[in-house]
C-alpha cells in the first residue's frame, strides 16, 4: 500500500478521494490553483501544493501534477472526475514519471474514449450497441455517408463527437436538414471541447432510459460489478438525479449486469469503471459507452451495497485484489443522489457564484452529504457549479423519497441560488413517486420550474434587524 | 363567569343581542385600537397586543376593538403587518373575545369615499375576523351607512351604527332621536346603537339626558357610549350613561390609557359600584394584570406619546377628536406650529363654527384640523385644500345643520378655478355627494399582480384597492423581510444600533423560539457590516449595508 497520494482535483470528489485515503492511513496531497485557494479540499488534506494561477488550466496541466505529487513524496494520483480523469496522456506520464495512476492503464482509457473504438470491441464481444456509423468522414462525403445512415435507420439521430463525454458534444437531429446542419456545428464544438473534431451518427432512441453498471476489476483477473444505477433524469444530457437500483425486473438487471463484466473484460478494464447502457421502451438495452473513472453517482451504489468505491480503486491500484467477491455483494434498499449546484433554475440553470451566506446541511438516519462548500465560502465563476451532494437511502423506493424530501427543506444556502428548489418540485411529482421517469423527464415537466424561491423566514428577519442596526433606527417604522 | 353571561365568535348575532337585552348591569369593550390611535399615534405593535392578549381574553369584555379608524392604513406603513394577518393572530390569541372594528362608513377605513363594490368586498373579507362593526359618518348621513350595514348584516355581525355627538347649535335631542328613527328604519331594530362621543364633548348630564331620551323614545334599543377622556372628565359621562340604561362602554386599561383615548375601565368599575351596578361575568384581576403588563411595555412607546401634556378642558371648543389630537400636534410641531397652538386651536374652533358645525371626526376632523393650519399660515381660507372644496360641494353629504356663509363658499371654490366660474355656477353645475362607480375588480387584480410579480390574495387586492401605494409597499416589504411583527417591540422602535453579543429572543406563529445573536458590526465609510448568529444552530449572517443613510447609532 502507498504512503502517500495526491489528489488531481477538487471540491467534493478530492475530499470524497481523500476521506478514503486517510481512512486506509495514507497522507494526502492537495492541489490548487490560485484562484481556488479558499477551496475546501485544501483545508482537508494534510498537505496542499499550488500549481498555477488557473483558473482550470493548471488543473489540466500535467505536467505541474506530477511535479507537485514528486516534490511531495507522493507514490500515486488519484485524478478524480473530470480535468485529466480520462487523458490517457496523464496516465502514461504518471506511469512513465513512476507514479502510480490510480485508474485504469492508457490504453483503456484510450479505447474506451474512442467511442467508435469502444463500439467496435463491444460488437466484437456480441455486445449490443446502438446502431451507429464510424467516424464520419470531413466534407460532402461525411454528408453522404450521415443521409444513407439516417434512409435506413430514421429519425432521431444523435450526432456525436468521438472524444466527448459526460453529456457534452452530443447533438440530436429530428430531421435531413438538422442533421446536414449538426454535422458542422458539432464539428466544430468538438474541436474546441475535446480538440478532435472526429464525429460519429447513433441512431436516437425515443425516450430512452440511462442505466449504467459499477465495476471494479484488478490485476488479478477479477472483474465484479456492484448493481445498476438508473441516471435517466437528466438535463441536456447531463445528469441530475441518479438512482439505485434500477426499478427493472431482476432478471433483466441480472443480465445487464453480467453484460457489463463481459464489456469490461472485453476492453481489459482495471479499476473502478462504470459500463453504460440505454434502455428503449421495451426494455431492450445498449451498450452506450465506458467511462473510465469514478462516477459523481458512486455514492448511491456505495449506499446500496457498502462498499467503498473509492478505497477499492487505491487498494487496486496499489496491486491489492478487490476485497470482494461477486457473491459476497448484497444490494439492499434504495438510495438516491442530487447533485445541489449552485445554479438558477429559473434562469436556464445559469451558473450562480457568490457567497454561501448561509449552509445549513442535513442530516439524520440515511442521510450522506459529500460536499466543498462552507458558509462564508466565495464560489469561484471558474470552476464547476456542483456544491455538494446529497445521497439519501431508505429500505423502499418511498422511503428513499420521503426522506430525501425532508432532508430538502431542512437544506438552508443563502447567499446563491441552488437547485433545492428544484428538486423539492420533483419530491412531489406524481410521475417521479411513481418512478415513471426517462430522458425527456425534465423536459417534458416545465411545471417542475413553476416554483417560489423564498428566503427562510428567520434569515429575513435577520436581514432586517442588520438593516436596523446598520441605521441605527428602523427606518421601516417611520411614517 | 356562567354561560348565560359570555359572548363568544361562535354565537349568532341573534343570540348575542338577545343575551345583552336578557342580561342585567352593563359590559365593556376594551378598545385598544383607540387608545394606540389617540395616545400612542397608532404604534401599539401587535408583539405588545399579543403579549396581554390572553388575560383580556380571559377578563371578559362585550368586545375588544382592534381594527378601523387610521389604524388599517398605518399597520401596512409603520407597524408593516398585513391587517388581515394581525387580525388572525389576535383571533388565535383571543379565541373567546368578539372582535370589533369601527369603520368610516363609504369611507371605510380610509379618507375618502370608496366605491360600493369595494366597501362590500372590504367588510365580506374583513368580517370573516370582525364580530362587531361600529360604522358612523361625520355627517351623521345615514344614506352613507347603508351599503356597509348591508353586508356586514349578510355576513351575520353585529352591526353598531353610530350618532355622532356634537354640541351647539342645532344639536338637540330631538336631532337626535330622529337620526335614531332613521337609522332604525334603514337598519332595522337588530342593532347597537352607539353614540359616538369622539372630542369628549358635552358634560355627565348632557349625555346622561341625550341616554334618557332615546330610551324614552326606543326602550327596546340597545345602546353603546364611546367617548374619550380628552378633558378628563369622560368618567363622569361614561357612569352617567350607563346609569341612563347604556349597556356597553368603551374603556381603556389603567396602565397604558391616557389622555385622549378611553378613560379607566377599572375607574369606572369603581364608581359604578358605588351605585349598585355590576358588570356581569368581568374579572378585574386579569385586566389588573394586562395594565402590569402594559405598563412595562409602555416605555417602548414613549416618544409616540403626546408632546402637548395634559388634559384640555377648551377640547369642547375646538372640538379637536380624540383619534386625531396626538398626530395632529405632531404635525403641528412638525412645521413649526406647536408654540402657536393655541392660535391654531382658536383657529379650529372658527372653522368649526364656519363649516357648519359638523362633528369633528374623520374626515371632517382632517379637514377642519388642516384649514385651521392653512388659515393661520396663509390666511383665513386663502389656501383651500381639495378635501375643503369636496366638503362644500357636498360630496360627501349634506351639511347636516346649517350651510357655510356664502364668502367662504366664493373663496374656497373659487381658489385656482382657470375657467373664471362663479361659486354658485360651480355648486350648481358640480355640487352633490359622489357616484363613484364601482371598480373593474379584475383590471386592478391585474394590476397588482405586474406590481408584486404573483398572484394577490383577495385580502391583498382589497388592501391594495384602499391604499394602493402603501399596499404595494407594504407587499414588497413582507416579501423581502417576512413577518416582523414576529420581532420583540424594542427591536422594532430601537434607537442606536445593537451591541456585539446583543440577543433577540421572539417566538414565531407556532409558538417556537428563536434567536438572532449579533457578532460584530463593521463600519467602513458609509457601510455597514452586521455579523449576526441566526438560531440556536448558530448560522452566521454577515450583511453589507452600503447606504449613505448609514449614519451608525444615533
Amino acid at each position: 500500500m502507498f504512503n502517500k497520494i495526491l489528489v488531481a482535483n477538487r471540491g467534493e470528489i478530492a475530499i470524497r478521494i481523500i476521506r478514503s485515503a486517510q481512512e486506509l492511513g495514507l497522507k494526502t496531497v492537495a492541489v490548487y490553483e490560485e484562484t481556488d485557494r479558499t477551496a475546501m479540499h485544501i483545508m482537508k488534506a494534510d498537505e496542499a501544493v499550488c500549481i498555477g494561477t488557473g483558473p482550470r488550466k493548471d488543473y489540466l496541466n500535467i505536467e505541474r501534477i506530477i511535479q507537485a505529487a514528486l516534490s511531495s513524496g507522493a507514490e500515486a494520483i488519484h485524478p478524480g472526475y473530470g480535468f485529466l480523469a480520462e487523458n490517457p496522456n496523464f496516465s502514461k506520464e504518471c506511469t512513465d514519471a513512476g507514479l502510480v495512476f490510480i485508474g485504469p492503464p492508457p490504453k483503456v482509457i484510450s479505447d474506451m474514449g474512442s467511442k467508435v473504438i469502444a463500439r467496435r470491441i463491444m460488437n466484437e464481444a456480441r455486445i449490443r450497441s446502438i446502431p451507429g456509423t464510424d467516424i464520419l468522414p470531413e466534407g460532402e462525403e461525411g454528408d453522404e455517408e450521415a443521409m444513407a445512415f439516417a434512409e435506413q435507420h430514421g429519425f432521431p439521430i444523435m450526432v456525436k463527437a468521438v472524444a466527448g463525454g459526460g453529456g457534452r458534444g452530443i447533438r440530436n437531429s429530428a430531421n435531413m436538414k438538422e442533421l446536414l446542419k449538426n454535422l458542422k456545428v458539432a464539428r466544430s464544438e468538438a474541436r474546441m471541447a475535446f480538440g478532435n473534431e472526429d464525429v460519429y451518427l447513433e441512431k436516437g432512441l425515443k425516450n430512452p432510459r440511462h442505466l449504467e453498471v459499477q465495476v471494479l476489476a484488478d490485476n488479478y483477473g477479477n472483474v465484479i460489478h456492484l448493481g445498476t444505477r438508473n441516471c435517466s433524469i437528466q438535463r441536456r444530457h447531463q445528469k441530475m438525479i441518479e438512482i439505485a437500483p434500477a426499478n427493472l425486473p431482476k432478471a433483466l438487471l441480472d443480465q445487464i449486469c453480467e453484460t457489463a463484466v463481459t464489456a469490461s473484460r472485453a476492453c481489459n478494464y482495471l479499476n473502478a469503471g462504470t459500463v453504460e447502457f440505454l434502455l428503449d421502451e421495451d426494455d431492450h438495452y445498449y451498450f452506450l459507452e465506458v467511462n473510465t473513472r469514478i462516477q459523481v453517482e458512486h455514492t448511491v451504489t456505495e449506499m446500496i451495497t457498502g462498499v467503498d468505491i473509492v478505497r477499492e480503486q487505491i487498494r487496486i491500484a496499489s496491486g491489492e485484489p478487490i476485497a470482494f467477491k461477486q457473491e459476497d455483494i448484497t444490494f439492499r434498499g434504495c438510495a438516491i443522489e442530487l447533485r445541489i449546484n449552485a445554479e438558477d433554475p429559473k434562469n436556464n440553470f445559469m451558473a450562480s457564484p457568490g457567497l454561501v451566506q448561509i449552509y445549513q446541511s442535513p442530516g439524520g438516519h440515511g442521510t450522506r452529504m459529500d460536499g466543498a462548500v462552507y458558509q462564508g465560502y466565495e464560489i469561484p465563476r471558474y470552476y464547476d457549479s456542483m456544491l455538494t451532494k446529497l445521497t439519501v437511502y431508505g429500505f423502499t423506493w418511498e422511503e428513499t423519497v420521503q426522506r430525501l424530501s425532508r432532508v430538502l427543506n431542512g437544506f438552508i444556502i443563502a447567499g446563491v441560488k441552488t437547485t433545492i428548489p428544484f428538486y423539492k418540485q420533483i419530491m412531489k411529482e406524481p410521475d417521479f413517486l411513481a418512478q415513471k421517469f426517462d430522458t425527456s423527464y425534465i423536459e417534458t415537466h416545465p411545471e417542475l420550474l413553476d416554483y417560489e424561491e423564498e428566503m427562510p423566514e428567520m434569515d429575513r428577519l435577520a436581514t432586517l434587524v442588520a438593516e436596523i442596526n446598520a441605521h441605527g433606527y428602523n427606518p421601516y417604522a417611520e411614517l | 363567569m356562567p354561560d348565560s353571561q359570555t359572548f363568544t365568535p361562535q354565537m349568532s348575532s341573534r343570540e348575542i343581542l338577545d343575551r345583552l337585552r336578557n342580561t342585567s348591569g352593563y359590559f365593556m369593550t376594551n378598545n385598544e385600537r383607540d387608545l394606540s390611535q389617540s395616545d400612542f399615534k397608532c404604534r401599539i405593535m401587535p408583539n405588545t397586543t399579543l403579549k396581554v392578549a390572553p388575560y383580556r381574553d380571559e377578563t371578559g369584555y362585550f368586545a375588544f376593538e382592534i381594527c378601523g379608524g387610521a389604524c388599517v392604513h398605518v399597520d401596512l406603513m409603520g407597524k408593516q403587518i398585513n391587517p388581515f394577518e394581525k387580525l388572525r393572530l389576535v383571533r388565535k390569541s383571543m379565541p373567546r373575545t368578539l372582535l370589533q372594528a369601527v369603520c368610516r362608513g363609504r369611507s371605510l377605513f380610509g379618507y375618502r369615499p370608496y366605491p360600493d363594490n369595494v366597501i362590500r368586498m372590504a367588510v365580506r373579507l374583513f368580517s370573516r375576523y370582525i364580530d362587531v362593526w361600529r360604522i358612523y359618518d361625520f355627517l351623521n348621513y345615514v344614506p352613507n351607512l347603508t351599503v356597509v350595514a348591508e353586508e356586514v348584516k349578510n355576513a351575520g355581525k353585529i352591526l353598531m351604527p353610530s350618532i355622532c355627538f356634537n354640541t351647539g347649535y342645532g344639536y338637540t335631542n330631538d336631532y337626535y332621536l330622529n337620526k335614531v328613527e332613521e337609522i332604525l328604519s334603514a337598519m332595522g331594530e337588530d342593532i347597537i346603537l352607539s353614540i359616538k362621543n369622539h372630542s369628549a364633548l358635552g358634560t355627565p348630564r348632557r349625555i346622561g339626558e341625550l341616554v334618557a331620551a332615546i330610551r324614552q323614545r326606543f326602550p327596546d334599543l340597545l345602546l353603546e357610549y364611546h367617548g374619550h377622556n380628552t378633558d378628563g372628565n369622560d368618567l363622569g359621562r361614561m357612569v352617567s350613561a350607563v346609569m341612563e340604561g347604556v349597556k356597553i362602554v368603551e374603556v381603556s386599561d389603567h396602565g397604558a390609557g391616557g389622555i385622549y383615548s378611553q378613560a379607566p375601565a377599572l375607574s369606572m368599575i369603581q364608581t359604578l359600584n358605588d351605585y349598585g351596578m355590576t358588570a356581569p361575568g368581568f374579572k378585574v384581576q386579569p385586566m389588573v394584570d394586562t395594565s402590569d403588563i402594559l405598563r412595562r411595555e409602555r416605555r417602548i412607546y414613549e416618544r409616540f406619546e403626546s408632546t402637548y401634556h395634559g388634559f384640555d378642558p377648551t377640547v369642547k371648543r375646538h372640538k379637536l377628536p380624540g383619534g386625531a389630537a396626538n398626530i395632529a400636534f405632531e404635525q403641528a410641531e412638525r412645521v413649526g406650529l406647536l408654540e402657536r397652538i393655541h392660535e391654531v386651536l382658536s383657529e379650529l374652533s372658527e372653522v368649526n363654527k364656519e363649516l357648519g358645525n359638523v362633528c369633528s371626526v374623520t374626515p371632517g376632523s382632517q379637514i377642519f384640523w388642516t384649514t385651521a393650519v392653512n388659515n393661520v399660515l396663509h390666511g383665513r381660507y386663502r389656501n383651500p385644500t381639495d378635501d375643503l372644496k369636496r366638503l362644500l360641494l357636498g360630496r360627501y353629504g349634506p351639511f347636516p345643520i346649517y350651510n357655510p356663509q356664502d364668502w367662504i363658499y366664493e373663496r374656497v371654490l373659487e381658489y385656482n378655478r382657470k375657467d373664471g366660474k362663479k361659486w354658485r355656477q360651480i355648486l350648481d353645475e358640480e355640487g352633490g355627494i359622489s357616484r363613484l362607480h364601482d371598480e373593474d375588480l379584475e383590471a386592478r387584480r391585474l394590476e397588482l399582480q405586474g406590481k408584486i410579480s404573483r398572484p394577490p390574495t383577495d385580502e391583498e387586492l382589497c388592501l391594495y384597492l384602499q391604499f394602493p401605494r402603501d399596499a404595494v409597499e407594504y407587499f414588497r416589504f413582507e416579501n423581502k423581510f417576512g413577518k416582523t411583527w414576529m420581532l420583540p417591540t424594542e427591536v422594532w422602535f430601537n434607537r442606536g444600533g445593537f451591541q456585539d453579543g446583543d440577543r433577540i429572543t421572539f417566538s414565531d406563529y407556532d409558538g417556537k423560539t428563536h434567536y438572532i445573536d449579533f457578532i460584530s458590526t463593521r463600519r467602513t465609510g458609509d457601510s455597514v457590516q452586521t455579523s449576526i448568529l441566526v438560531d440556536h444552530n448558530f448560522q452566521s449572517l454577515t450583511h453589507k449595508v452600503s447606504s449613505q443613510k448609514a449614519a451608525g447609532p444615533k
